[in-house]
C-alpha cells in the first residue's frame, strides 16, 4: 500500500469510524451512568439488576430498541421523518471529529494527530456552523410527524436553539480573542503559551458557553422541546424503535461534543493542569487523550447533576434568561476580555485572578449560610429484613 | 434575594450542593423481592381472625360500609347446658376491601377478634376471585396464596401484637 493511500484514505476512514462508533458506545454507557448517578443523587439505587451494578442495562435497552417495530405515522412526510434523526445525529459526530483528542500518536508505524478531521484553521467556525444544523433535525422531525405535540416541540426548539446560539457564539468569540486563532489545536497551544487555562480569564464566557450548551442540547432545565410532562416527548413523540434510539444517541452525542468543545476552548483540551509548571511534570505519565477524556467526562457528570437538581423553565422564563440576561452579560464579558487581551500577557492572568477571587467569595457565602434541616423518612432503611 | 445573591447565583449553587450531599447518603430504597421494609405499627394489611375470641356478634359485618363480610352461625348446647354460638361461615371478600378498618373498630372483644395490623402487604395474586375471597380457614391460618410478613410464623395461630394488652 502506498503512503498516500494510507494517509489520505485509510487513516481518516479508521478515525472517522472510530468517532462514530465511540459516540454510539459512549451514548449507551452514558445512559447507564446517568441513571445510576441520578439514582444516587435522588437517594435511590437506579438500575442494578442486569449484570454487575446493572451495567448491561444499556445493552438490553439497545437490543430492545433495535427489535422494536419502526412505526411511521401514515400521514407523516416519510422522507423528512427519516431525515430528522439523521440531521440531529450527524452534527454531533462531525463536531466531535473536529475537536482534537490528543497530540500526535504513532500506531502501527503511522504517525497521525489524534483528531478525526484535519487540523482546520477555521475549525471553530465550522463547529458553530455544523452544530446549528442540528436544530433542523428537530424542527423537521417535529413538522414531518404531522402531529400536534411534535410540531409544538419543533417550534419550541427553533426558538430556543436560535436564542441560545447568540450567547454561545459570543462566549466562543472571547475564547477566540484570547487565543487569536480559530484552529482548535492552536487554541490549545495558546493556552499552553499563556500559562493559564482560558477558563480563568474566561470564567464568565465558560459559564455562558456551558449554560447555552445545556440549552442547545435540550437537557434539563432547558428541555422544553422534549418536555415529557407537557408535550409527551415533544419532537420525538411519533418516533419509535431505532429512529428514536438515534434521537437518544444524538442527545448524548451533542452533550459529548458540547463538553469536548468546552474542554478545548476553556480547559486546555488534552493539556494537563498547569502545563507550564515544571514540578507538576509527573502528571505527564497520564496520556494526553485521558486528560481530554477525563475533562469531557467531568462535564457530562455536571450535565447529569444539573438534571438531578433543576426543574424545567417556563418558556417565557427561558426566553427572558436568554435574551435579557445571557446576551447582555456575554456582550459585557466580551468587552472585559478584549480589554484584558489589549493589556497583554499579564492582562489575562489579572482578569483570571479577579474572577476566581469573586467566585471563591461566592462559594464562601454559600458555605456560611445555614443548611436546611434534613427531612427524615418515616420508613427508615434500618428496618430492612433480609429473607432467607 | 439580595443583589449579591443574584449576581453570584447562590441559589443555583445552593441547589447543586443539596443534590451533591444527597449522593453521599445511603439509598432509601431496598432490593424489594429479597428485602422488604417494615411497615408502621398502624399499617393495615392482610386480615386475621381469632375464632376463639370472636363472640359472633356480627357487628363487624354490620359496620362494614360495603358489606363484604358474611357471617353465619348456629347455637350448640355445651355439656354444662349453656347455649353457645358456633361459627359456620365467616367470609370476607377481600378483593373489594378498602382497608378502612371500621370492622376492627366495631369489634367489642378485647383484644380484637378481627384485625388488619398484620403488616402483611404482599397481597398480589393471579386469581383474585378465588384467592382473595377469604373463608374461615384462610382468615385464621396463613396459606400459600399470601406471603406473611417475615416476622410472622405461618404455622402459628395469628397474633395481634398491636392490640395485645
Amino acid at each position: 500500500m502506498s503512503q498516500s493511500f494510507i494517509h489520505y484514505f485509510l487513516v481518516p476512514l479508521v478515525k472517522g469510524l472510530l468517532t462514530v462508533v465511540l459516540v454510539g458506545l459512549a451514548a449507551g454507557v452514558l445512559t447507564w451512568i446517568e441513571r445510576r448517578l441520578l439514582g444516587r443523587l435522588q437517594i435511590r439505587k437506579g438500575p442494578n439488576r442486569v449484570g454487575p451494578q446493572g451495567f448491561f442495562q444499556w445493552i438490553a435497552d439497545t437490543i430492545k430498541l433495535l427489535f422494536k417495530e419502526d412505526i411511521v405515522p401514515s400521514r407523516a412526510e416519510k422522507a423528512l421523518h427519516l431525515l430528522g434523526p439523521l440531521l440531529l445525529f450527524t452534527p454531533a459526530v462531525v463536531v466531535l471529529g473536529l475537536v482534537p483528542w490528543g497530540p500526535n500518536v504513532t500506531l502501527f508505524g503511522v504517525t497521525t494527530p489524534l483528531h478525526a478531521a484535519a487540523d482546520l484553521n477555521v475549525a471553530l467556525l465550522l463547529i458553530l456552523a455544523v452544530s446549528t444544523i442540528g436544530v433542523y433535525g428537530i424542527i423537521l422531525s417535529g413538522w414531518a410527524s404531522n402531529s400536534k405535540y411534535p410540531l409544538l416541540g419543533g417550534l419550541r426548539a427553533a426558538a430556543q436553539l436560535i436564542s441560545y446560539e447568540v450567547p454561545m457564539g459570543l462566549a466562543v468569540v472571547s475564547a477566540i480573542l484570547m487565543s487569536g486563532s480559530l484552529s482548535m489545536v492552536e487554541i490549545i497551544e495558546a493556552q499552553r503559551k499563556a500559562g493559564v487555562w482560558f477558563v480563568f480569564p474566561g470564567l464568565i464566557a465558560f459559564f455562558l458557553y456551558f449554560v447555552s450548551g445545556v440549552a442547545e442540547t435540550n437537557r434539563t432545565p432547558f428541555d422544553l422541546p422534549e418536555a415529557e410532562s407537557e408535550l409527551v416527548g415533544g419532537f420525538h413523540t411519533e418516533y419509535s424503535g431505532f429512529r428514536w434510539a438515534v434521537f437518544f444517541m444524538s442527545e448524548y452525542g451533542n452533550m459529548i461534543s458540547i463538553s469536548a468543545v468546552a474542554t478545548t476552548l476553556f480547559f486546555g483540551g488534552w493539556l494537563r493542569p498547569f502545563p507550564n509548571v515544571a514540578w507538576l511534570g509527573f502528571l505527564d505519565v497520564v496520556p494526553a487523550f485521558f486528560w481530554f477524556a477525563g475533562k469531557v467526562f467531568l462535564f457530562l457528570l455536571v450535565y447529569i447533576w444539573f438534571r438531578a437538581t433543576f426543574p424545567r423553565y417556563r418558556f417565557d422564563q427561558l426566553m427572558a434568561l436568554g435574551w435579557k440576561t445571557l446576551i447582555p452579560i456575554s456582550l459585557g464579558n466580551l468587552v472585559l476580555v478584549a480589554i484584558a487581551v489589549l493589556w497583554g500577557a499579564a492582562g489575562l492572568k489579572v482578569l483570571g485572578a479577579v474572577l476566581v477571587l469573586l467566585v471563591a467569595a461566592g462559594f464562601f457565602a454559600v458555605w456560611r449560610r445555614p443548611a436546611r434541616p434534613r427531612t427524615s423518612t418515616t420508613m427508615a432503611a434500618t428496618n430492612v429484613e433480609v429473607r432467607a | 434575594m439580595s443583589f449579591l445573591d443574584r449576581i453570584l447565583l447562590l441559589d443555583i449553587f445552593g441547589g447543586l450542593r443539596v443534590t451533591a450531599t444527597h449522593a453521599a447518603r445511603k439509598a432509601d430504597t431496598v432490593e424489594y423481592p429479597e428485602q422488604c421494609k417494615e411497615p408502621s405499627e398502624r399499617f393495615r394489611g392482610m386480615f386475621r381472625l381469632d375464632e376463639e375470641r370472636c363472640i359472633k356478634c356480627t357487628l363487624c359485618a354490620i359496620e362494614c360500609p360495603i358489606n363484604i363480610i358474611y357471617i353465619d352461625w348456629h347455637t350448640e348446647k355445651t355439656p354444662e347446658g349453656k347455649a353457645e354460638k358456633k361459627l359456620d361461615r365467616f367470609d370476607l371478600d377481600m378483593k373489594r376491601c378498602m382497608f378502612c378498618g371500621l370492622c376492627e373498630e366495631a369489634c367489642p372483644t378485647n383484644p380484637r377478634s378481627i384485625w388488619l395490623a398484620t403488616k402483611t402487604y404482599e397481597l398480589g395474586v393471579y386469581e383474585r376471585n378465588e384467592a382473595l375471597y377469604l373463608d374461615k380457614s384462610k382468615l385464621t391460618k396463613w396459606d400459600a396464596n399470601v406471603k406473611p410478613y417475615p416476622g410472622v410464623d405461618p404455622d402459628k395461630a395469628p397474633v395481634n401484637p398491636a392490640k395485645e394488652k
